[in-house]
C-alpha cells in the first residue's frame, strides 16, 4: 500500500509539470460567473493567503506545536522584536526598548505600554516569562538561561549562564502567549488551543472549515489604526499546482509558492497589478563534501571541485535564474550587512577555473590517467555520489549540472536521488559522500558559521547529529565563535565575523553554491503597500515572524 | 449460514494480519518522525529541541513487542492517540474532518461508474457489434487510458478556466457557512461536478469492459439459448438470465473499490484542491506520522474487508452455488 501511494506522488510531481505548461498557455481567467465569485461582496476585503501545503487545516492554534495553523505565530501572536532580513534592521514590536548587560550575561527588555491580548488583558512581563518557560519546557533550547526575573510590569530580565550574543534574537522573537490562560493548561503541549488569545492584529478565527478559514480583526489591537485588512482568508492546496492556479486567476493576493516561469505565467497576465520579488534572504545552499573521507578532507581538492562548479549556470538553469552564485563567504542576501568586502574581492575558488582546478587536484596528488580519469593517490578512479532529494526537482537539475562539470576536470559523479527522508538519514550518520544541503539562517552568522566549522555538533560517523553533516571543524574557528558569542560590542562581533570569513574562505569548508531566494508574489488589486526592492520593510514571506509587518502595513487599494 | 461463519473467521484473521503489517511496515522504514520534521522544516527547528519534540510527542522509540501490544489495546479501544504530522491534533479528529468529503467524492463517482459502466456494458454485449459496442469500449478505453492528472487538468482548464461554468477549486465555495440548505447543498453538488466527472470517465471503461466480455461469455450458454427457445421475452432474458450471471465479477471488484476510497483520491484532491485523506495520507507517510498512518490503514483494511463481506453477502443472494460451497 505504501508503494502504492508513493508511486501517486511521483504522479503529483509529474502533474506540477503539466500546470506549469497549462499556465504558460494563457490561462488566466476573471472567472465570469464562477461559484467563486459569490463571496465577492464579504471578500472583497480580505487579504487572501492560499497554503499549498496543507491539504487540509487543523483547528491547532497552539504557538508551541511544530505544525500549528497557519497565521498563528503571524497574526494571532506577536513577538517583542520582529528582525527584518530584508532590510537588516530590527523593529522593536512588544517591547519598545532593550539593553544588553555589559558582561553580555544578561538581557533586560522594557514592553509596550498598553498593548491588551484580544480578551483585554494587559500583556506584562509575566506573559513573557511564562512564554519563554514554555518554549523551553516543550521544545528545547534556551540552555543559556539561568533566570528569569520580572522586577515590574513591563520590565523583563534575562540572565545568562554564560554571555551569549545571538540570544537577543532567540528570546525577541519568542512569541508571547498570556499567562493567565497557558499557566491552566495541564499539558500546554497537546493543547490545540481552537479559540486563540493574542496580541497579534488579526486574531478572531471564524468559519474555520477543512479547506479554509478566515482570521478577522482583534477587537483590542494596541495598534489599531494599523488594521487596515478586513480580515484574513487562508485556502488549503494540497500542492503547488492548485495554489499557482489560484494565484494565476486572481483569485489570491499574496502567494510564496514556487512557480516556473512567473514572468510569463503570473506577472505578464496583469502587469500592472502583479509583481514579485525574491530576495536573496533564504538559507544558503551548499553543496557538502564528506570530511571524514580521505579524499574530501584535502582542502585543495574541496577547493578544486568548488572551482569546476559552473555556478552561473546551476543558477540560471537550475533554479529559473530566481538567485545568484554565491561567493566565497558563504554568506547568503540575509547577511549582507556583516560581508566583509576586502575577503569577496579576493575570491578565486568560487569562480569556474577549470585549469586552477586542474592544478589543484595535480598537486594533492589526485592525478589523471591515461583515459582522462582522475585517480586517488593510491591510484584507484576519483568517483563518488551526489545526495539530493528526489522531490527537490530545482536541486536535482543542479546536482547533474554539477556532475556534467565535474565530468570537464576528469571526476565521475553520481547523482542519488532518494526519497529525503532516506537522504537526511545518511547525513545525521554521516554516511555519505557529498551532497545538497541547506544551512542556518538566523539573524547573525553565528549559527551559520558554527553549524560549518564549529566542533560542537560534530559527531563521528555512524552518530546522529543534526547539523554539520559534514562533520568538519577547526580549532581556530571554535575560538572565533566562542569570542563572538561572548562579545556585546557590535563593532567588536563585526570585525569577529570578518576573520571567520577569511577563514572560511581558507579552508573551504562546503562548496557554497548559491543564496535560497525567498519567494513571494501579490498582486496591487486589492491591497497596496507591499514590500518592495526599494522599501524592504519585510521579505515578501507570508509565514516568517517579519509577516506581521506586512499585515499591519498593507491597506485596501483604493 | 456455515459458510458466512467461515468468511467471518477468515476475516478476523485477515484483519489481525492487517494490523500487525500496519504496525510493522512504517517503522521499517529509515529514520524516524522527529529527524523528518526537522529535515523538512530545514533548519527552522534548532538541533537542540529534538529531544524534547520526541518526548513531547511521545515517539522515545520503545522496545518493538510492548509497544505492539499496547498498539493493539488501544485499536480495540478506537483510541489511536495524537497525529504527529498534525501535533497534537487527534488522529480520529484528523481521519473524520476530512473523511466526510473523501466518502462523497469516491461513492458518488463509485456509484454513478458502476452503473453506467455495467449498464453499458450489459447493452454492448446483448447488441453484439452494434453501434454502441464498435464505439464505446475503444472511445472509453482511449480516454481511462490517459493519465488521470492530464484528463483532470484538461477538464479544469476547459470548464473552469475557459468557460468559467465549474468552480476552479475546493469542495464548497470558500467564505459560505455549511448548513442544510438548498444553497450549500447546490454549491457542494457544482463543487463535485468536476472531479467526479473525471474520475467516472477514467474508471468508466473498465467497468463496461468487464461486463460486456463476461456477459459475452454467458451469451453463449446453454441457458440463454434455452430461454430464448422457450420465448421469454429479450428483456427478461438480458437482464434476469444473462446479466444476472454476468455481474459476478462486477459485484466483487465493486467492493475492493468501496473499501478504497476512504483511502482518498490524491491526484484529484491535488488537481481541485478537494479535501480529503489522500494528501493527508501521503504527508503522513511522508512524515512517518505512525499514529496517522496506522490510524489511516487501519480504516482502509476495515472498509475493504467490511465491504468484501457485504459482497460476500449479495453473492450468497446472487448465486445459489456459494450457499453449498
Amino acid at each position: 500500500m505504501i508503494v502504492k501511494y508513493l508511486r501517486r506522488a511521483h504522479l503529483a510531481v509529474a502533474a506540477t509539470a503539466v500546470v506549469g505548461a497549462l499556465a504558460l498557455t494563457g490561462c488566466v481567467a476573471s472567472n465570469p460567473g464562477g461559484t467563486e465569485a459569490d463571496g465577492a461582496t464579504t471578500s472583497s476585503a480580505f487579504l487572501t493567503i492560499p497554503r499549498e501545503d496543507m491539504g487540509t487545516f487543523s483547528r491547532n492554534f497552539n504557538p508551541f506545536s511544530p505544525n500549528a495553523a497557519p497565521m498563528t505565530g503571524q497574526s494571532i501572536y506577536e513577538s517583542m522584536l520582529v528582525y527584518n532580513p530584508a532590510g537588516g534592521d530590527t523593529v522593536p514590536w512588544l517591547a519598545t526598548d532593550w539593553e544588553a548587560g555589559s558582561d553580555g550575561k544578561s538581557l533586560t527588555f522594557t514592553l509596550r505600554q498598553g498593548v491588551k491580548f484580544s480578551d483585554g488583558t494587559e500583556l506584562t512581563s509575566k506573559d513573557v516569562k511564562l512564554s519563554v518557560e514554555l518554549q523551553k519546557e516543550l521544545l528545547g533550547g534556551y540552555d543559556y538561561l539561568k533566570s528569569i526575573k520580572t522586577p515590574d510590569k513591563t520590565t523583563v530580565e534575562f540572565t545568562f549562564k554564560k554571555a551569549f550574543a545571538p540570544a537577543l534574537y532567540e528570546l525577541g522573537q519568542q512569541v508571547i502567549v498570556p499567562a493567565h490562560i497557558w499557566s491552566k493548561f495541564d499539558k500546554p503541549g497537546n493543547e490545540e488551543n481552537p479559540t486563540p488569545v493574542g496580541t497579534g492584529p488579526y486574531t478572531e478565527i471564524a468559519n474555520f472549515q477543512a479547506q479554509s478559514f478566515d482570521l478577522q480583526k482583534n477587537p483590542n489591537y494596541w495598534q489599531p489604526e494599523k488594521q487596515k485588512l478586513g480580515g484574513i482568508r487562508m485556502l488549503a492546496f494540497a500542492g503547488n499546482d492548485g495554489a499557482n492556479l489560484a494565484a494565476i486567476s486572481g483569485d489570491v493576493d499574496w502567494t510564496q509558492t514556487y512557480m516556473p516561469d512567473i514572468q510569463t505565467t503570473y506577472v505578464d497576465k496583469d502587469p500592472e497589478h502583479r509583481h514579485y520579488w525574491f530576495p536573496t534572504t533564504g538559507s544558503e545552499i551548499n553543496w557538502q563534501l564528506n570530511t571524514t573521507k580521505e579524499e574530501f578532507s584535502d582542502v585543495r581538492v574541496r577547493k578544486a571541485l568548488s572551482m569546476a562548479v559552473d555556478r552561473e549556470q546551476a543558477v540560471k538553469v537550475g533554479m529559473s535564474d530566481y538567485t545568484v552564485p554565491a561567493d566565497c563567504t558563504g554568506l547568503s542576501g540575509n547577511y549582507d550587512q556583516w560581508r566583509d568586502a576586502s575577503v569577496v574581492e579576493k575570491c578565486d575558488w568560487t569562480k569556474r577555473d577549470l585549469e586552477g582546478a586542474k592544478k589543484l587536484l595535480d598537486e594533492a596528488g589526485y592525478k589523471e590517467n591515461a583515459q582522462g580519469q582522475r585517480t586517488t593517490p593510491d591510484g584507484k578512479p576519483f568517483t563518488f555520489d551526489i545526495s539530493v532529494g528526489s522531490s527537490s526537482t530545482d536541486w536535482l537539475s543542479v546536482a547533474n549540472i554539477i556532475a556534467q562539470n565535474l565530468q570537464d576536470v576528469g571526476i565521475k559523479a553520481t547523482v542519488d536521488s532518494p526519497d529525503w527522508a532516506a537522504v537526511t538519514a545518511a547525513y545525521e550518520t554521516g554516511e555519505f559522500d557529498t551532497g545538497i544541503v541547506w544551512t542556518a539562517n538566523a539573524p547573525t552568522p553565528y549559527q551559520y558559521y558554527l553549524n560549518l566549522m564549529g566542533s560542537e555538533n560534530v559527531k563521528p560517523v555512524g552518530k546522529q547529529t543534526f547539523d554539520n553533516y559534514h562533520r568538519f571543524s577547526d580549532k581556530k574557528a571554535d575560538d572565533l565563535l566562542n569570542k563572538f558569542v561572548a562579545t556585546g560590542d557590535e563593532g567588536e562581533q563585526k570585525q569577529v565575523i570578518n576573520d571567520l570569513q577569511s577563514l572560511y574562505s581558507e579552508l573551504a569548508p562546503v562548496v557554497p553554491l548559491f543564496p535560497g531566494p525567498e519567494w513571494g508574489a501579490y498582486t496591487t488589486e486589492n491591497f497596496v503597500g507591499w514590500p518592495t526592492e526599494e522599501n524592504p520593510y519585510a521579505t515578501l514571506s507570508n509565514r516568517a515572524p517579519t509577516t506581521v509587518l506586512v499585515l499591519t502595513n498593507l491597506e485596501p487599494a483604493k | 449460514m456455515s459458510f458466512l461463519f467461515r468468511r467471518l473467521g477468515f476475516y478476523l484473521l485477515a484483519f489481525w494480519a492487517s494490523i500487525t503489517l500496519n504496525f510493522l511496515l512504517p517503522r521499517l522504514m529509515p529514520g524516524d518522525p522527529v529527524t523528518r520534521m526537522l529535515s523538512r522544516s530545514q533548519q527552522r527547528l534548532e538541533p537542540q529541541q529534538v529531544d524534547a519534540l520526541r518526548t513531547m510527542m511521545g515517539v522515545d522509540g520503545g522496545p518493538l513487542i510492548p509497544e505492539y501490544f499496547s498498539y493493539l489495546g488501544r485499536i480495540l479501544t478506537g483510541d489511536f492517540g495524537m497525529s504527529i504530522s498534525r501535533f497534537p491534533t487527534p488522529v480520529a479528529e484528523v481521519i473524520a474532518s476530512q473523511l466526510p468529503w473523501t466518502l462523497l467524492l469516491g461513492i458518488t463517482s463509485l456509484v454513478i461508474a458502476v452503473i453506467l459502466g455495467n449498464l453499458l456494458g450489459i447493452l454492448a454485449a446483448w447488441r453484439r457489434g452494434g453501434f454502441l459496442d464498435s464505439v464505446a469500449p475503444p472511445l472509453l478505453v482511449f480516454i481511462g487510458s490517459f493519465p488521470y492528472f492530464w484528463l483532470a487538468m484538461g477538464a479544469l482548464y476547459i470548464f473552469g478556466i475557459n468557460m468559467g461554468v465549474a468552480p476552479m477549486r475546493h469542495a464548497f465555495s470558500v467564505g459560505l457557512v455549511p448548513g442544510f440548505n438548498l444553497e450549500f447543498i447546490l454549491d457542494v453538488a457544482a463543487h463535485l461536478f468536476l472531479p467526479a466527472l473525471t474520475i467516472v470517465l477514467v474508471s468508466l471503461g473498465g467497468w463496461m469492459l468487464g461486463m460486456r466480455n463476461t456477459m459475452i461469455a454467458t451469451n453463449s450458454e446453454d441457458y440463454i439459448l434455452m430461454a430464448e427457445a422457450k420465448g421469454l421475452r429479450p428483456h427478461r432474458i438480458m437482464l434476469n438470465y444473462a446479466a444476472r450471471n454476468a455481474m459476478l465479477p462486477s459485484v466483487t471488484s465493486m467492493g475492493m473499490s468501496i473499501g478504497f476510497i476512504v483511502g482518498g483520491a490524491l491526484l484529484t484532491e491535488v488537481v481541485f484542491a478537494y479535501p480529503g485523506v489522500g494528501y493527508q495520507l501521503l504527508a503522513a507517510v511522508q512524515g512517518l506520522d505512525y499514529p496517522l498512518m496506522q490510524g489511516m490503514f487501519l480504516t482502509i483494511t476495515a472498509a475493504v474487508l467490511i465491504a468484501n463481506f457485504l459482497v460476500d453477502l449479495v453473492y450468497v443472494r446472487l448465486d445459489p452455488r456459494v450457499r453449498k460451497g
